[in-house]
């Protein structure tokens, strides 16, 4: 159970596969920095008897956040409301204080149904997206009624008939519809390089103001101008750099860890949870976004 | 209908097309066709480990090529609804019992009920965590009360002996098949063989407010039984055992 000010400092993202370790070391020392962990409500709702008391045990002792993966924010499809009232059922049910989703879309409305593909797919940076964007974030806002994050997602092709930039993009849409943004510095250097951009430029146009707390994650090289966002690898010195330079740009912010594929033992990924720490504790806390969400308690 | 969406929306669907299916759709003007491989390889090879986790005996059955053709059919065919990723699996399964009867013939007349018989594992480990009713008798008198089952338990029905399919061991003609499944006690998900009778025995105890010597006098009468108390005596006896099992869980008051 946890409200918006218990999501602090360093956190997790939470993998099934953890919950043992994370159960026989709990209360210890080298768990300390696990202030917070994120769900992705996908894996959650109505899932059974065993995950649901895995999930009693989490919430009972960290404060949770949740960040979606099939919403389909950008999606073709409308947007699913059915699953939207399981999610704020979810919420409530958990205590949950944070939603976050994907600039992105899963969906393109195959044969008249939503037409899940189950991927995070790259919307067309036109002026367009961004209202169509913006409204079916506002409307998910109405539905949960709560202001919901959005992360820059990480991409591989870029649109031919974009008329922007993915930073005014994300510029436009989080002004129009009013929304938070959940900040993922892997994201940032994964796109630099897939599309040749400066990272820290891209960093200083970003509304530092509207972070809700962010994402530290590992990619994969599959050559030397296209990674590939698999968070299945150590987090790289640039992507480091990076969360310092926000920091120091922005005052801190809550920071978590992703590690989704090839998974090392939950001691292992303590060290970068513990570097994010440490990065924080060199940088002064600034008022951000979810001191707003706090205030409006 | 297509022209009158936005261009974003468009170039969208002829995306999620080329998606659904790189051999057949053009690719798309201007895009590199090596980073959009990179889509087309994450999309379906998250779909394929998905689909393939949960169906590992009918993987193996149909062979890597036929398995891999199907689920390229699955992606390109089917409009999945649920933003679940455990339903993918369920989804499969409905995509196999609509399949065009070209595809169905090339398909061995077992596989359905084999992906249904691997699902339902999974569907049963899944399944809420339904609180016990209150108004059972834990160690009340099956004979003369109704049992109460375990809430996850199902009766399934196959034409073939769907748990001997192995690539070893391919079915060459129907064999009725009765099953049961449910979740125990501690979470895990079990099996239990059928003989046609005691299936029936425990379909009655589900439908219809009878206690079990009810259930079995008709069991009974319907195989025309020329000593009922023997059928009787044997089905108390069954009823105990599933209930040791933990498949019943108790008696209605």
């Amino acid at each position: 159970m946890a409200t918006i000010s218990q999501i602090q400092g360093s956190g997790l993202g939470l993998k099934r596969e953890l919950i043992p370790q994370i159960q026989s070391l709990y209360g210890q020392q080298p768990l300390a920095n696990i202030n917070f962990v994120e769900i992705a409500p996908e894996n959650w709702i109505s899932a059974g008897s065993k995950a649901t008391k895995q999930l009693d045990w989490i919430v009972e002792r960290y404060p949770v956040v949740c960040h979606g993966l099939c919403l389909s924010l950008g999606g073709l499809s409308p947007l699913n409301g059915a699953f939207l009232q399981q999610v704020k059922t979810f919420l409530h049910q958990y205590q949950i204080p944070i939603y976050t989703e994907h600039l992105s879309y899963c969906t393109d409305g195959f044969k008249g149904e939503q037409g899940y593909l189950y991927d995070l797919l790259p919307i067309p940076f036109t002026e367009e997206a961004v209202h169509y964007v913006a409204q079916r974030i506002r409307q998910t806002q109405d539905i949960l009624g709560q202001r919901i994050g959005v992360e820059n997602a990480s991409f591989y092709v870029a649109a031919p008939i974009s008329e922007m930039s993915e930073l005014e993009f994300i510029n436009a849409v989080i002004t129009e519809a009013d929304c938070l943004l959940h900040l993922d510095i892997n994201n940032i250097y994964v796109n630099s390089v897939n599309f040749g951009f400066d990272p820290h430029a891209f960093l200083h146009g970003i509304p530092g103001d509207r972070i809700i707390y962010s994402h530290m994650a590992g990619h994969y090289e599959q050559t030397p101008n296209l990674l590939v966002d698999t968070h299945g690898e150590n987090v790289i010195d640039p992507v480091w750099a990076l969360l310092e330079d926000a920091y120091q740009l922005f005052g801190t912010f809550p920071t978590l860890l992703e590690r989704d594929n090839n998974i090392p033992p939950l001691l292992e990924i303590m060290h970068e949870i513990n570097k994010i720490a440490a990065y924080q504790d060199k940088v002064e806390r600034r008022f951000i976004a979810s001191d707003q969400l706090a205030a409006m308690d | 209908m297509t022209t009158e969406l936005p261009s974003f929306q468009r170039y969208q669907l002829a995306f999620t097309a080329r998606l659904r299916d790189p051999h057949n759709q053009p690719s798309l003007a201007g895009v590199s066709g090596k980073r959009m491989a990179v889509y087309e390889e994450i999309v379906f090879n998250n779909l394929f480990e998905s689909v393939s986790a949960c169906f590992p005996v009918a993987s193996k059955v149909l062979g890597k090529r036929k398995w891999l053709k199907l689920n390229q059919a699955f992606i390109r065919d089917y409009s999945a609804s649920s933003p679940l990723f455990r339903k993918i699996p369920e989804q499969f399964l409905q995509f196999l019992n609509n399949t065009d009867p070209e595809l169905q013939a090339l398909l061995p007349p077992y596989l359905n009920s084999l992906c249904h018989y691997e699902w339902i594992e999974l569907f049963v480990a899944s399944s809420p965590d339904s609180a016990k009713p209150n108004d059972i008798e834990p160690e009340g008198d099956l004979g003369n009360s109704k049992p109460v089952f375990a809430p996850t338990m199902q009766l399934l029905n196959y034409d073939y002996a769907v748990h001997k399919i192995s690539p070893q061991h391919k079915p060459k003609q129907p064999e009725s098949t009765q099953l049961l499944v449910f979740l125990s006690a501690d979470d895990q998900v079990k099996f239990i063989q059928l003989n046609p009778v005691t299936y029936r025995l425990i379909s009655l105890l589900q439908n219809a407010p009878l206690t079990s010597i009810q259930a079995l006098t008709l069991v009974a009468k319907e195989l025309q039984h020329p000593q009922p108390e023997s059928i009787i005596e044997f089905g108390l006896s069954i009823l105990e055992d599933l209930q040791s099992q933990g498949v019943i869980i108790g008696t209605h008051y």
